[in-house]
């Protein structure tokens, strides 16, 4: 630039004049670059502006000599130029070396290259012809080099040093810019006019420019170095209201005056999409650019209607305006033929192919070839689709498809796509399939650490011969495109394409490697739109319902609730009415309730064998949860009859709902019981912890949470099961069973009704042990709180409903049996159950927070009743005492006791009249699930292992377990089961049963109707029609 | 690959089981609850074969609980990188097909299967060659090498490929049965 500068130092005023055109006219300017150039270049330049500016050419000419003579102009030229040839330089900069690559076969073959001629020179040369000029060339050569030996270094150098550079911004000393309101569309003819003026008014007019720029409506930029200048100058103009004149902070001087430089040029093989007509928004391929006349020829997928175009040709009515675009395919020249338009085949002169032409068009291969403005086209963000692409690929184009795709895929990345520690793979040029590093990053270039030995350290690359680089069995994440956040493991690498298997569906994912990134989260990619989450069942618009089994990026793929086969709907956020949240239960076939979380196995159907956890539930419809189904993300939809519960169920409390069932629902507490220690507690301390929690009422508000296993239903983690650590405000925070972590969430997160919610056990203990006056009681006390686990507590009801009672109680009287009664489930031990019993309602007092409200609330109310003449036992006496103290606010003794006291089945004996204890009675002695095992019973032997297979007790043992006979008439080998690995076979109707509960147990008799789920039952002995819930009937084999 | 390496862990112990088989209490639990888990680092753990140390038992303010500091042996499996495993195959479809290498399972896409190799749908989905000499069907035992995998809290996930010397079909159930 200091050249220039120079060049310009003595400018006269009459090249002022010629300034204000520069300013206002970029042509003019542009003509300016030119002489700039080179003095080959005067000569064209004339001839372009010549007309334009006759008056001034001479000058021009004189001016231009003078120029490169090494003449100085004036020093207001050269402040102006400062501004704006700056900017000019820097934006053209960036394009040079491209240019230079491009090898330019230009007559100027020696350094003559000035970095700001590019394009223009493009424009311009053809409109040159170049003979004119030929005799000229050496002379010519010989003169530039002679100029510009010199000042190219000192050019270059300038552009090497940031600070000469800085020194061309504009200053406090040099005129302003001020900003002019003006009508809007007419801010270059106020422009002009102003040039006019100044034309007119010579120097008495003391602005220097009048700027109108494309981008801005409604202003103009004035530079002068006074606003009274500015005033003075616009006065009595049309369109111009100087009534607000700004000015412009000279930080900003540069910015106005700044060309934006055109990111991309198009290019051959560019992908872009057409702005406008029939194919806008349709992707296209340029296959050839004309940059002088504007204009490129693309490659389109045709959208052509032949039987209206025949129609056209053959001159019949055509449709006025066709309401629909006709879709894109690929034109079948045989097809025009049969409809009788003319096909002519053509060879096109400049690349020798033929082509099919057809009412003007251009075919070949079937795509349209069609001349468009540039302007018509649009190359940013183009971001092709897979789909399109695989389109473009389809007639015979192979594999170059994927590589032409690129140069557009790069162009649209985003910045910083490349990061340190990426591993890429050159993809073109001298060192393709080099395979490297990303060691640093830099605006466009990329210095990347190649993988090979004998290289340099680092190698610096443009970013657009770079391309990511994924290896087979890496971890990957999605971060654009329709699968968005989806992770999953590189199975293969296809050039630019990589196959990913998904992570949660498995299911194979193909996507740009741009737009992946090594990662090691799992993740579904999106799990939630609006209210609805990944999982979640939900009513459609039509009344059918279904599991949402994937989150696409709009839509929801929903698994409808069709038994028969497998259904998969694509469903719009919209179609979803609402989610079904209800908890619902269901009857496998052998009429066990099932509940959500139950685990079923598939008895029939195609997906007979299968086995999971029911998900949801809803008309008799089940959805499971298979790991191992690979289909629908894993669920299985079967009518809930084709299906058998595995297990006991274990959602209890979830069933609380069903006032029936809820009854007897801990009658069937599953037998597997976990097996961590804060489970294991769960069997007494329940109990107490409630209590506790019932005394301390809203004082300790959350800490009743404290302790409890909850599942959290919402968010990340759910489906996840915990136990509470701590409650801090809303937040929980869970340790998590099936991660080793401890992790916080929302309180509104988590489900505390979980059936095995354990409050600690310490405070109940201490609850327990201050209030007992009697101490020995409580060692007794301790054991109890976890035979419901240990089976070996069972076999005692057998004892205590029956003439046991007796001994079931005598232990009791000591006060402190011997410890190892308790650890063996001996008897004795159960004679203590009754105080134990009172744990069966204890799942009912977690799931109201209020355990005393629990008590209240559940069957135990009712044992107040059987408690009443319990208080008259001796051996009793003693036994409620300790309890009593622990009343919950202040009810009669008899609340807290009575839920010792219906434990007692002797109880039972003393009122046997009593219909209420009948009911009563089960859910009073069974709390355990093994005591109610009775020989001659059809049970299924469940063994870890192994399937699940029937047989016949015939024998309870003491400690619980049964002896079974294999087989469904007990007829095969004799096995010794836990009571946890038996479950009875619920009968079915006309069958005989076996009453295992109540006041009735032992006794046999017909099961002659099911009503939902009871039973109506017809007793042997009495021939009595009973109505007995379902759960205590178990289905006799006779000898 | 297998390992027999020393872990360790805190027990918490129910204060019920204090007595003369505490220790056997200990142990018992142990395995219950370690066999079969699987963990990042160490993989999934196969068998505990012995008991290095038991430490000082702590007991737990208000729970009653003791933990103690177990070190153990055990032989654990991890999957890696580039290993060549023995599997069998639980599940064919056509984007490639599941094998299970005892508690770890493998899949082996299309693409990492030879290209000869097509998928034939039908009764028993599976993978044929063109002359129909080699098939890739449920229960048939093959070679594969590791090239991804993916460890959960619970499951360690690979992928794995056929598509190398001396790896695909080991034993064919078609031909035995």
């Amino acid at each position: 630039m200091p050249r220039r500068r120079d060049d310009y130092e003595d400018d006269d005023v009459e090249q002022d004049e010629e300034e204000e055109y520069d300013a206002v006219d970029e042509e003019d300017e542009e003509a300016d670059d030119y002489d700039d150039g080179g003095k080959t270049k005067r000569k064209r330049t004339r001839s372009d502006f010549i007309d334009d500016y006759a008056e001034e050419d001479d000058e021009e000419e004189e001016d231009d000599d003078e120029e490169y003579g090494g003449g100085g102009r004036g020093g207001k030229r050269h402040r102006k130029a400062a501004s704006e040839f700056f900017d000019e330089e820097a934006a053209v900069d960036s394009d040079e070396e491209e240019e230079e690559e491009e090898g330019e076969d230009d007559f100027i073959d020696t350094g003559a290259d000035i970095p700001d001629e590019d394009d223009r020179r493009i424009h311009h040369r053809p409109l040159l012809p170049r003979e004119d000029e030929q005799e000229d060339v050496e002379e010519m050569e010989r003169r530039i080099q002679e100029r510009y030996a010199k000042s190219l270094n000192v050019e270059y150098d300038e552009e090497a040093t940031d600070v000469e550079q800085q020194a061309l911004l504009p200053s406090v000393r040099d005129p302003k810019l001020w900003m002019v309101k003006c009508a809007i569309g007419r801010e270059r003819e106020v422009a002009v006019c102003l040039m006019q003026k100044f034309i007119d008014r010579g120097p008495e007019l003391q602005i220097r420019s009048a700027i109108a720029l494309d981008h801005l409506k409604n202003y103009i930029y004035i530079e002068a170095d006074k606003e009274a200048h500015v005033r003075e100058a616009v006065k009595g103009m049309r369109n111009i209201y100087p009534t607000k004149i700004m000015l412009v902070p000279i930080k900003e001087m540069t910015d106005v005056l700044s060309v934006e430089s055109k990111a991309i040029d198009i290019s051959r093989d560019t992908w872009v999409r057409m702005k406008i007509g029939t194919y806008k928004g349709d992707l296209a391929k340029v296959v050839d650019v004309d940059n002088v006349r504007q204009r490129a020829t693309v490659k389109l997928i045709p959208r052509i209607d032949l039987q209206a175009l025949a129609n056209k040709l053959e001159g019949r009515e055509v449709q006025k305006k066709k309401a629909f675009t006709p879709p894109a395919r690929f034109m079948n020249i045989d097809e025009a033929r049969e409809l009788h338009i003319r096909v002519e085949r053509r060879r096109d002169p400049a690349t020798g192919d033929y082509y099919e032409k057809i009412e003007g068009m251009m075919f070949k291969d079937g795509f349209l070839y069609k001349n468009v403005s540039l302007k018509s086209l649009s190359t940013q963000n183009v971001q092709p689709t897979f789909d399109e692409l695989e389109k473009f690929r389809q007639p015979g184009e192979t594999g170059d498809g994927d590589m032409s795709s690129l140069s557009t895929l790069f162009a649209n990345r985003k910045k910083g796509h490349f990061m340190k520690g990426d591993r890429v793979i050159v993809v073109k040029g001298d060192l393709r399939n080099l395979k490297g590093w990303v060691e640093k990053v830099e605006e466009d270039t990329v210095h990347i650490k190649p993988n090979e030995k004998g290289l340099p350290k680092t190698l610096a690359i443009s970013d657009k011969e770079l391309c990511k680089y994924f290896e087979p069995g890496n971890h990957v994440k999605v971060v654009s495109g329709a699968t968005e956040g989806a992770t999953g493991m590189v199975v293969s690498v296809e050039g630019h394409v990589v196959n990913i298997v998904s992570d949660t569906t498995k299911e194979l994912l193909r996507v740009f490697a741009d737009n992946v990134v090594e990662s090691s989260e799992v993740t579904s990619g999106v799990t939630r739109i609006g209210d609805y989450e990944l999982h979640d069942l939900v009513l459609l618009d039509d009344n059918s319902f279904g599991v949402i089994i994937r989150v696409e990026s709009e839509a929801f793929q929903v698994l409808k609730g069709v038994p028969e086969r497998p259904d998969v709907a694509l469903v719009r956020l919209r179609e979803i009415k609402y989610k079904i949240d209800k908890k619902i239960f269901a009857k496998d076939r052998y009429k066990n309730t099932l509940s959500a979380k139950d685990v079923v196995k598939i008895l029939e159907g195609p997906c007979r064998g299968k086995q999971g956890p029911v998900e949801h539930i809803y008309k008799g419809i089940l959805f499971i949860y298979d790991r191992h189904h690979l289909e629908h993300a894993g669920f299985i939809c079967v009518k809930s009859e084709s299906c058998m519960m595995v297990g006991g169920s274990r959602a209890n409390g979830d069933r609380n709902g069903n006032a029936l069932t809820s009854r007897f629902a801990h009658l069937r507490t599953p037998p597997r019981v976990p097996q961590s220690p804060m489970r294991s507690a769960r069997g007494g301390s329940m109990n107490f912890g409630g209590r506790h929690g019932g005394r301390s009422g809203g004082g300790r508000g959350h800490d009743s949470l404290i302790g409890a296993s909850v599942k959290i239903r919402l968010g990340h983690y759910k489906g996840c099961k915990g136990r509470v650590v701590d409650v801090k405000g809303s937040m929980v925070r869970v340790e998590l069973e099936s991660q080793m972590k401890v992790v916080a969430v929302d309180r509104s997160y988590i489900s505390d009704n979980v059936n095995v919610s354990t409050p600690f056990r310490e405070t109940s203990r201490y609850g327990m042990g201050s209030e007992t006056p009697m101490h020995p009681s409580r060692t007794p006390l301790h054991p109890y709180m976890t035979p419901m686990r240990d089976s070996g507590v069972t076999p005692a009801l057998d004892g205590m409903r029956t003439p046991m009672r007796d001994r079931a109680w005598n232990p009791y009287t000591p006060m402190s049996p011997p410890r190892d009664n308790w650890e063996d489930g001996n008897p004795g031990s159960w004679g203590t159950s009754p105080q134990y019993q009172p744990s069966s309602p204890r799942s009912r007092a977690y799931e109201a927070p209020t355990p005393g409200s629990g008590w209240t609330s559940t069957p135990s109310g009712n044992y107040n009743d059987a408690g009443t003449p319990r208080d008259s036992g001796s051996a009793y006496a003693n036994a409620p005492s300790p309890y009593l103290p622990s009343t919950p606010g202040g009810q009669p003794p008899m609340t807290p006791s009575s839920a010792y006291l219906p434990g007692t089945p002797g109880g039972q004996p003393m009122t046997p009249g009593s219909g209420g204890l009948d009911m009563m009675s089960p859910v009073v002695g069974s709390d355990n699930e093994g005591p109610w095992f009775l020989p001659d019973i059809l049970v299924n032997v469940r063994r870890s292992g192994e399937d699940s297979s029937l047989g016949v007790i015939r024998e309870v043992l003491p400690d619980g377990s049964c002896k079974v006979a294999l087989g469904s008439s007990g007829n095969g080998e004799m096995v010794t089961a836990l009571p946890s690995e038996i479950e009875i076979v619920a009968p079915r109707k006309a069958e005989k049963i076996k009453i295992m509960g109540g006041a009735h147990r032992g006794a046999t008799g017909k099961l002659i109707g099911i009503d939902g789920t009871d039973g109506i039952v017809k007793v042997d002995d009495t021939l009595d029609v009973k109505i007995l819930d379902m759960v205590i009937l178990a289905k006799l084999v006779q000898t | 690959m297998f390992f027999h390496i020393v872990l360790e862990r805190n027990m918490q112990l129910h204060p019920r089981h204090f007595g003369r088989d505490l220790r056997d209490k200990l142990v018992a639990k142990l395995m219950k609850d370690v066999e079969g888990t699987c963990s990042g680092r160490h993989g999934f753990i196969v068998a505990i074969t012995g008991i290095e140390s038991v430490g000082k038992g702590l007991i737990r303010d208000g729970t009653g609980f003791v933990t103690f500091p177990v070190k153990y042996q055990c032989v654990v499996f991890r999957p890696f990188k580039g290993e060549i495993l023995e599997a069998v195959v639980t599940m064919v479809n056509k984007m490639g097909f599941f094998a299970e290498a005892g508690p770890v399972q493998i899949f082996v896409s299309n693409h990492l299967i030879p290209d000869d190799m097509e998928f034939q749908s039908g009764d028993i989905p599976n993978y044929t060659t063109s002359d129909g000499s080699v098939k890739i069907q449920k229960d048939s035992e093959v070679r594969l090498k590791i090239i991804g995998t993916r460890v959960d809290a619970t499951e360690i996930f690979c992928i794995g490929t056929i598509k190398d010397d001396f790896l695909g079909v080991i034993s064919d159930p078609g031909a035995t049965s």
